[in-house]
């Protein structure tokens, strides 16, 4: 469902050029709980940037289910993010004075659902990713790093995305709140065939994926799948 | 939650800066709202000193009015002239003369006709009546009196005697059955003049006048000569015109002697707004050395001028701090779209189309402007009578620098005892004349003048938080990776 072509992108910065992603393709089906792996600065984030219509790639393409989101239009390409993507970054980004519930209503909003609707998901979307219901009124910026992790990820969740992009979801976790959210994205993949990439150095979740990529000088290598014992 | 409470909660998301710019806003639109009120409220007060003023022009020989002054008569063929000037829809002349009590002239033992400052109480009269005044000399009849036996003709050998005298009767020969200025003489009882003939023997008398000599309705009187009769009795609302007559001017000129002669044309012109051009005209028409060409009253122009001037300053500095306020809400936005162009990358990662956070950037602008018109109307509401007065004050001063205002600028506007005006202000001079018309400007607020503000500023702060929206749509997605 994602085929990936001879991306290459390139940024310049001064006189300087560096290619994070240099050549990169890969295919995946869907439904498939898929890992990217790679030192910090080799180019991971940016490879789901382009993944998920955030920037466009200097060049090669990016196909989705068919089409070329390389090619699309402005226009298109809001509509993609908002209803085909989910995205979980790094950084969380929540809108900071709004409560956590709000944020995870914000894609719904976009996507013309009803106020009682979204409401009523976000909640129940808060309460999948393990946040107490007396934390779904509590603005970001007051919520610790784990919190706003979990609120990120159930607003990825929010629009039924069929690709779910993830940079490091599982970072400022502990053990236990990890292994739920693993457990999530993996019942997710399994059984509603959503296909999930996440960047991770988390042993834990890469283990738990059906295939690991490795990212190195703008190249992608897929680690061969271990024998079964 | 939507776009609307978002853009509510955004607005206040830095409270001190959100109540500076308020604060800031309220100021600019309170000065916009204040300066409109004081354009309307001039705009209506110079519309009613127009209608005041009327289309009429008065044309007066060069250096004589009413009775007094010098100079030489005017003419039919300056009527006929005046007539022809472009713009002219009608001219009308009239001839005003001074008719002494032929008893009392008898008694003093003086030939008619014998010109002013004749002791006798002659008073300058041009005939003879058998009308007695209605009104007693008093003191001020004995003064003017006085004042011009003694001046013109002090050689009358030892007048240790005051004469005895009666105030002359004004009789208007009209050429139509209007007043000098061509507004319809007010009958209590008897028909307007119909016979404008040379020989005619109509007249009209003052209520007062009629009481005085026990006129009514077909009574009869001299004028001259001539055995005239009363076909009317009027009242012009005052003691002084209630003792005077209507006469035939025809007849009137033919009885005094004065063929020919008119003492003032009333013109009307076709709309006010050529009033001023007309008047110039007529008098080059005519030839300013021979014409003095009038405006309602010399005051009632320089209070139209003088607030005319009110009325632009106050529409240029309504502009003026409207712009004032649609730059700060430019500004304001511009620096908040910097600020939060991280976010706006968020919102359009997570599919926001660029319309719907423009729409969020712009309702955000709006609750600032809303509640700084808020503000603002508070402002305006303390500060438009003020304002109004001190801009009032100003201009009417510093035009007439021999305004003989009292207490000078600032807020005295309001010292103008309504617009009394009247019958005294040829002696008070013209320039403070004009401060007592104008009198005090109320400033009520209309609803038409608010919902015009409102527009106004809604406007121009729509156009403040447009550019800054339109931004938003430059902030790419990948904007939301910034600093990762
Ligand atoms: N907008 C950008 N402009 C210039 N250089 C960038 C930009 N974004 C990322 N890079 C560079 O590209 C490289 C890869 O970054 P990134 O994809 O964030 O790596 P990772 O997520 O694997 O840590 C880094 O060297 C980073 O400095
Ligand atoms: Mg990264």
């Amino acid at each position: 469902m994602l085929t990936v072509t001879d991306v290459v992108k390139t940024f310049k910065t001064g006189d300087q050029t560096i290619k994070p992603v240099n050549g990169v393709s890969f295919t995946v089906e869907q439904g498939t709980f898929a890992a990217i792996l790679g030192k910090s600065g080799s180019g991971k984030s940016t490879l789901l940037s382009l993944l998920g219509a955030l920037d466009k790639a200097t060049s090669g393409d990016v196909i989705v289910d068919g089409v070329n989101i390389s090619k699309l239009p402005d226009g298109k390409l809001t509509a993609y993010r908002r209803d085909d993507i989910g995205f979980v970054f790094q950084a969380y980004n929540l809108i900071p004075n709004l409560s956590a519930q709000e944020n995870v209503m914000l894609p719904m909003e976009f996507a013309g659902l009803s106020h009682a609707k979204r409401s009523e998901r976000a909640a129940e979307l808060l309460n999948q990713v393990g946040l107490t219901e007396e934390m779904h009124q509590r603005k970001a910026n007051r919520l610790s790093g784990g919190m706003q992790q979990r609120v990120a990820i159930a607003r990825a969740l929010a629009n039924n995305p069929k690709l779910i992009l993830a940079d490091e979801p599982t970072g400022n976790l502990d053990d236990e709140t990890g292994e739920l959210i693993i457990e999530l994205l993996r019942h997710l993949a399994h059984e509603k065939k959503t296909t999930i990439l996440v960047v991770t150095h988390d042993q834990a979740l890469a283990s738990q994926t059906d295939r690991k990529f490795r990212l190195a000088r703008g190249k992608i290598t897929e680690d061969t799948p271990k024998v079964p014992a | 939650m939507g776009v609307v409470s978002r853009s509510v909660g955004n607005a206040f998301r830095n409270k001190v800066r959100s109540g500076a710019v308020v604060v800031i806003l309220a100021v600019a639109i309170g000065l916009a709202l204040a300066m409109l009120v004081a354009n309307q409220a001039v705009g209506s007060k110079v519309d009613s000193l127009k209608a005041s003023v009327g289309n009429n022009l008065t044309v007066n020989p060069a250096g004589s009015r009413g009775g007094l002054g010098g100079g030489n008569p005017l003419t039919t063929a300056d009527l006929t002239k005046a007539a022809a000037v472009q713009n002219v829809t009608s001219a009308t002349g009239t001839l005003s003369v001074r008719l002494s009590n032929s008893a009392a002239t008898t008694t003093s033992g003086t030939t008619p006709d014998s010109g002013r400052g004749e002791p006798g109480g002659r008073f300058g009269a041009s005939g003879t009546t058998s009308l007695e005044s209605a009104v007693a000399p008093g003191t001020l009849g004995q003064r003017n009196n006085s004042n011009g036996g003694s001046s013109s003709s002090g050689s009358t050998g030892g007048s240790t005697t005051t004469p005895t005298f009666s105030i002359p009767i004004q009789a208007t020969g009209v050429s139509t059955s209007t007043t000098a200025t061509g507004t319809a003489i007010n009958l209590t009882s008897g028909t307007a003049l119909t016979d404008f003939a040379d020989t005619s023997t109509q007249a009209l008398v003052g209520s007062t006048l009629a009481t005085k000599n026990n006129l009514k309705v077909g009574s009869t009187f001299t004028v001259q000569d001539r055995t005239m009769t009363v076909t009317g009795i009027f009242d012009a609302g005052d003691a002084f015109d209630n003792n005077g007559i209507y006469l035939p001017l025809a007849a009137t000129q033919t009885l005094t002697n004065q063929a020919g002669q008119l003492s003032s044309l009333t013109v009307v012109v076709n709309s006010i707004d050529n009033v001023a051009s007309t008047q110039t005209a007529l008098t080059s028409a005519l030839g300013a050395s021979n014409v003095d060409v009038t405006a309602g009253s010399a005051n009632l122009q320089s209070a139209i001028s003088s607030l005319g001037s009110v009325q632009s300053i106050s529409l240029i500095a309504f502009i003026a701090s409207l712009v004032t306020a649609g730059l700060i809400v430019l500004l304001i936005m511009i620096m908040v779209v910097r600020e939060r162009r991280r976010e706006i990358g968020v919102l359009k990662a997570i599919g926001a189309s660029n319309r719907t956070i423009g729409v969020q950037f712009v309702l955000e602008a709006m609750v600032l402007v809303v509640l700084g018109t808020v503000v603002g109307a508070v402002v305006a509401a303390f500060s438009s009578n003020p304002i109004v007065s001190a801009l009032v004050a100003g201009n009417t001063s510093s035009g007439n620098s021999a305004s003989s205002r009292a207490g000078g600028g600032g807020f005295g506007a309001g010292g103008g005892a309504g617009g009394g005006g009247g019958g005294f202000t040829r002696t008070r001079g013209a320039l403070s004349g004009a401060n007592q018309l104008i009198g005090t400007i109320s400033t009520s607020v209309g609803w038409q003048t608010l919902v015009l503000g409102i527009v106004g500023i809604l406007l121009i702060a729509a156009i403040g938080a447009l550019i800054p929206a339109l931004l938003t749509a430059k902030v790419r997605p990948i904007e939301v990776l910034r600093g990762e």
